[in-house]
């Protein structure tokens, strides 16, 4: 049944509009623009379009991917915060959106500009090492770091990126030295560090995961607060010998300042409806995520937050874009 | 033998009705999305994924792969019939293939693009199922300063590609590799050239730079010279290629299938880049270089069997090591863990079913593709005979769509324009606008690499030539240069001498 | 004299590299130079871009010597209402909708060509926007209104 569904959906290549419940207010009575400042295919993208799906199905109206890519996320972002805040555009956020100000002259405030909605999950970091460099423990690891302060290269997948800025406040915590080569996104950073090249680099868990379990990669912790599923018998940074790390990459939803809050409401109670639905929960799995809730208001306040956070690692840490 | 037991297993797999369905649908999808340019297999894979979660593993798996190497395919049509390239890879197709077109043999250029697709995708998915493994391995040992040295040696035989006048060939690759860079620099996240323009951040568009340059700029040229262009409509001639085109491009077919291979199987290469090497190799070695960039059947045949086995190869990262080479490998990744499978060695043991029915269905929709593209051909070429009045219109109106839907951005439809405007100048005043891409694709890759080396060596040049490997690329960089300069030194003193 | 180098095929090449490559430079001159070793942002560019000066210099000589002439003519008219066309299209994009959008794109390139007859320009571009909207709107989904910005 869902096979012959599926079918018939990719032959016209059509997105199924499965509007099997009339929408109770008048809104929304169209679709409802959601526009993803990354490009189709990186975390923003795959998770933003789970999501979509899910809250579509619950709102009675598709939600239409708008892939606005370039400038790190600030030129979709800008387009949010331009657009009429009747509750028909909205935009994916991620911990980019908490980075940029300290990085570039935005065109848009990236408070108040925006209402938050609320957040969609979170995922953690994971610091792994090429199995050839001589270090088993994070202990180990620092040591050898000290011993040859400015010697050893870290991947990542280029300036401003969470796998970049995982690593600075990992510097910054831990008073070491490590020196940044940066790449043109996650993937080839990984390559790189699979084949040795570079031999450290703080990943994104779904990309790290796979090649720990084959023994390609070391782990040697985790960057959230407590430990990861996956990777049970990890301990976390902060555990092993730096306290008080901790580097989330999280997504969420927004909607331009000014949007009626029953709207605001109502996408809010649609969003945690959809992060429910156990297809959310599993990709979200899959992906090295787990579904978070929060109130509106209290994301709102997460997003200070972290932009509190990051300004002190941009600027201790001398990370300068443009 | 184990190989031929698992490939009648995978074929035992891929010829369920369902599975064959799939793939019908992958590659007629992945041929229309090639035809059109600018929307590419990534942003359809993107949209499609969403729907595969409800149907098998395999199924799913088959389809996407299918949209992927099915546009490989449709990109050349439009590259030979209008000039514009409908993928990426398509670009250097454009060169000779439209000459082709010109010449009223566009049905043979279509036709001997297909038959090398095909057996270059037959290679190449042979090669996955004997030697995937170890070839990824050997993928691992190239790091920055063997990416480096091997670009460099394409830049050097990149002079082959001059027309006449090598040193007008240099300065365009020289101006390309300086478009290239363009945007945000990786290393320091300094924005170069970018005017102030965020649009401009991220570099300039391969899809607009070269739908400008081609199809933009033919098009004026053709407004231009109505009388030729109503002569290339009259003549066509002959559908299928005759006995000699066949003879002539057994050779291209075959070492464009081996260099595609080559740059498939390494992670670090983009687009593009086989395609070229194919023709730079083409062009040296073809008895009368001259005849090349008027329609040679060679330079049609070689580059679309190397980019076609550039498309097979870029899963051998993906599948054996779960490295995604590309960002649509990428998606295929994500793809196949959302299943809950994961790529890497032990793929082949733990799900068989997937690694060979996979394996084997890329087969048949590389036989479909054929199949599905020989008859059209006719009708293709009829399109040709529509009157060009209503022809560029429409041109115009393809190539708006697909650049704007790249990024769906109108910047990007003024930046095509204003490269119109330029294309066609640099046409007018002799220098041919396929180097300058050429620099275009390798210029940021090359700065990336260079300064990523010397910033993991701390600075020490050596380390381009202490590398077994790179050493070998720095080699064959010389003795191209070696035997480029002798002749074009022999022949300009013949020249004043004269 | 004047004449010859108005038609200059090689000079005008050459002038055009030069001043391509010229501002390049003048341009990275804000980009942080390096060193060979430490190669900062302004190495590439600026090397290329005094490369580029190098090259048209070697043209403009060339073309004193070649007197190449600029074959052909220009096609202004196509060279400027396409162009024009184009950004027309980018406009209406972003504050009419697709269909304006289009409908004007194909009408202005037609109207580069020399055998324009507005009934039949009309009607090709009526076909091809009802087609364009069936395949990109509706059949690959692309998110663009009809009509009027969202």
């Amino acid at each position: 049944m869902h096979t012959t569904r599926a079918l018939l959906a990719a032959a016209g290549l059509l997105i199924a509009l499965t509007s099997h419940v009339a929408a109770q207010s008048d809104y929304p009575n169209r679709p409802i623009r959601l526009i993803i400042p990354f490009p189709a295919g990186g975390s923003n993208d795959i998770v933003g379009r789970a999501i979509a799906t899910q809250i579509g199905e619950r709102l009675g109206k598709q939600l239409v991917i708008d892939n606005r890519t370039g400038a790190g996320g600030v030129i979709g972002t800008e387009l949010a915060s331009k657009a009429s805040p009747d509750g028909y555009t909205i935009l994916v956020i991620s911990i980019a959106h908490s980075v940029n100000p300290w990085l570039y002259k935005l065109p848009y405030d990236p408070i108040k500009a925006f209402t938050p909605i609320g957040i969609m999950g979170t995922g953690t970091n994971v610091l792994t090492v090429h199995p050839s460099l001589p270090a088993n423990s994070l202990k180990e690891f620092l040591a050898l770091v000290k011993e040859k302060p400015g010697e050893l290269t870290y991947a990542s997948a280029g300036i401003g990126t969470f796998q970049h800025l995982g690593a600075e406040l990992f510097r910054l915590d831990a008073k070491v030295n490590l020196l940044h080569v940066p790449f043109r996104g996650g993937g080839p950073a990984l390559v790189d560090v699979l084949g040795g090249h570079n031999k450290i680099m703080f990943s994104s868990l779904v990309q790290a995961v796979p090649h720990i379990k084959g023994g390609r990669l070391r782990a040697l912790g985790t960057g959230g607060k407590e430990r990861v599923p996956a990777l049970a018998d990890v301990p976390t940074i902060a555990e092993a010998g730096v306290p008080g790390y901790e580097a989330l990459n999280w997504w969420g939803l927004i909607a331009p300042a000014g949007t009626p809050q029953p709207i605001i409401a109502r996408l809010h109670k649609a969003l945690e409806e959809a992060q429910d639905a156990p297809e959310i929960q599993a990709q979200f799995e899959k992906e090295g995520a787990a579904t978070r809730k929060m109130s509106s208001a209290d994301f709102g306040k997460f997003i200070a937050s972290e932009m509190g956070k990051w300004e002190r690692v941009v600027k201790e840490g001398g990370i300068k874009a443009e | 033998m184990d190989l031929f037991q698992n490939l009648i297993f995978g074929f035992g797999v891929a010829l369920s009705w369902q599975n064959l369905l799939y793939c019908m649908i992958g590659v007629s999808v992945g041929t229309l999305i090639g035809v059109l340019p600018g929307i590419g297999p990534l942003a359809t894979i993107a949209m499609l994924l969403p729907i595969t979660f409800n149907v098998a593993p395999v199924g799913a798996l088959i389809m996407l792969a299918g949209i992927y190497y099915g546009a490989q395919y449709g990109g050349s049509t439009t590259a030979i019939l209008v000039n514009l390239p409908g993928e990426t890879s398509a670009v250097v197709t454009c060169i000779d293939g439209y000459q082709m077109a010109r010449q009223g043999r566009a049905g043979p250029a279509l036709a001997i693009a297909a038959i090398g697709s095909f057996i270059a995708g037959t290679f190449g998915t042979m090669l996955i199922a004997v030697a995937g493994p170890p070839l990824a391995e050997l993928a691992l040992k190239f790091g920055a300063p063997e990416y480096f040295s091997l670009m460099l040696m394409g830049l050097v035989a990149a002079a082959v590609l001059a027309q006449g006048d090598i040193m007008k060939s240099l300065a365009m690759v020289a101006l390309g590799l300086l478009l290239g860079i363009v945007g945000t620099d990786v290393n320091t996240g300094v924005q170069r050239f970018s005017l102030g323009i965020t649009e401009l951040s991220d570099g300039i568009g391969f899809i607009v730079v070269a739908v400008g340059v081609f199809a933009i700029g033919e098009i004026v040229a053709n407004l231009g010279n109505p009388e030729e262009r109503s002569v290339f409509t009259g003549k066509v001639k002959g559908l299928m290629p005759t006995w000699a085109d066949f003879k002539q491009s057994v050779g291209p077919i075959t070492r464009g299938t081996l260099l595609g291979s080559f740059f498939g199987v390494l992670p670090g290469t983009g687009p593009a880049i086989a395609s070229f090497a194919s023709y730079m190799v083409e062009k040296k070695i073809a008895k009368d270089p001259s005849r090349f960039g008027k329609g040679a059947i060679e330079g049609v045949a070689g580059p679309e069997a190397a980019n076609n086995a550039d498309a097979q190869c870029k899963f051998i990262p993906m599948l054996t090591l779960g490295l995604p080479a590309s960002s649509v490998m990428a998606l295929m990744l994500g793809a196949l863990t959302i299943q809950g499978i994961q790529p890497g060695p032990e793929v082949m043991v733990t799900r068989p079913e997937l690694f060979w029915g996979l394996i084997a269905s890329m087969w048949i929709g590389n036989l479909m593709l054929v199949v599905l593209n020989l008859p059209m051909i006719g009708l293709w070429v009829k399109l040709l005979k529509v009157p060009y009045r209503f022809l560029f219109p429409a041109i115009m109106a393809f190539s708006a769509i697909g650049v704007y839907s790249v990024n769906n951005s109108s910047f990007e439809i003024y930046l095509t324009a204003l490269f119109g405007v330029i294309g066609f100048i640099w046409i007018k005043l002799g220098c041919s606008p396929a180097p300058m891409l050429l620099g275009f694709v390798l210029g940021p890759m090359m700065e990336e690499h260079l300064r990523r080396a010397m910033l993991m060596s701390k600075g020490d040049p050596s380390v381009f030539v202490t590398r077994p490997i790179s050493l070998g690329f720095i080699i064959a960089t010389v003795l191209i240069l070696v035997v480029i300069i002798l002749p074009a030194v022999r022949s300009r003193r013949g020249e004043i001498a004269g | 004299m004047q004449l010859a180098i108005r038609n200059n095929r090689d000079v005008w090449a050459g002038v055009m590299l030069i001043v391509t490559g010229a501002a390049a430079v003048i341009i990275a001159r804000d980009y942080a130079f390096g060193s060979a070793l430490r190669m900062g942002p302004g190495y590439f560019p600026s090397v290329l871009g005094g490369l580029l000066v190098l090259f048209g210099l070697y043209l403009i000589a060339q073309g004193l010597r070649s007197n190449e002439r600029i074959e052909g003519n220009w096609s202004l008219r196509g060279l400027i209402v396409l162009p024009l066309s184009l950004v027309l299209f980018g406009v209406l994009m972003e504050y009419a909708g697709f269909v304006p959008a289009l409908m004007v794109l194909i009408v202005g390139s037609a109207a580069a060509g020399s055998e324009f007859k507005l009934k039949e320009v009309l009607l090709l571009a009526t076909g091809l926007t009802a087609f364009a909207v069936a395949l990109f709107i509706y059949g690959l989904g692309l998110p663009y209104p009809l009509f009027t910005s969202w």
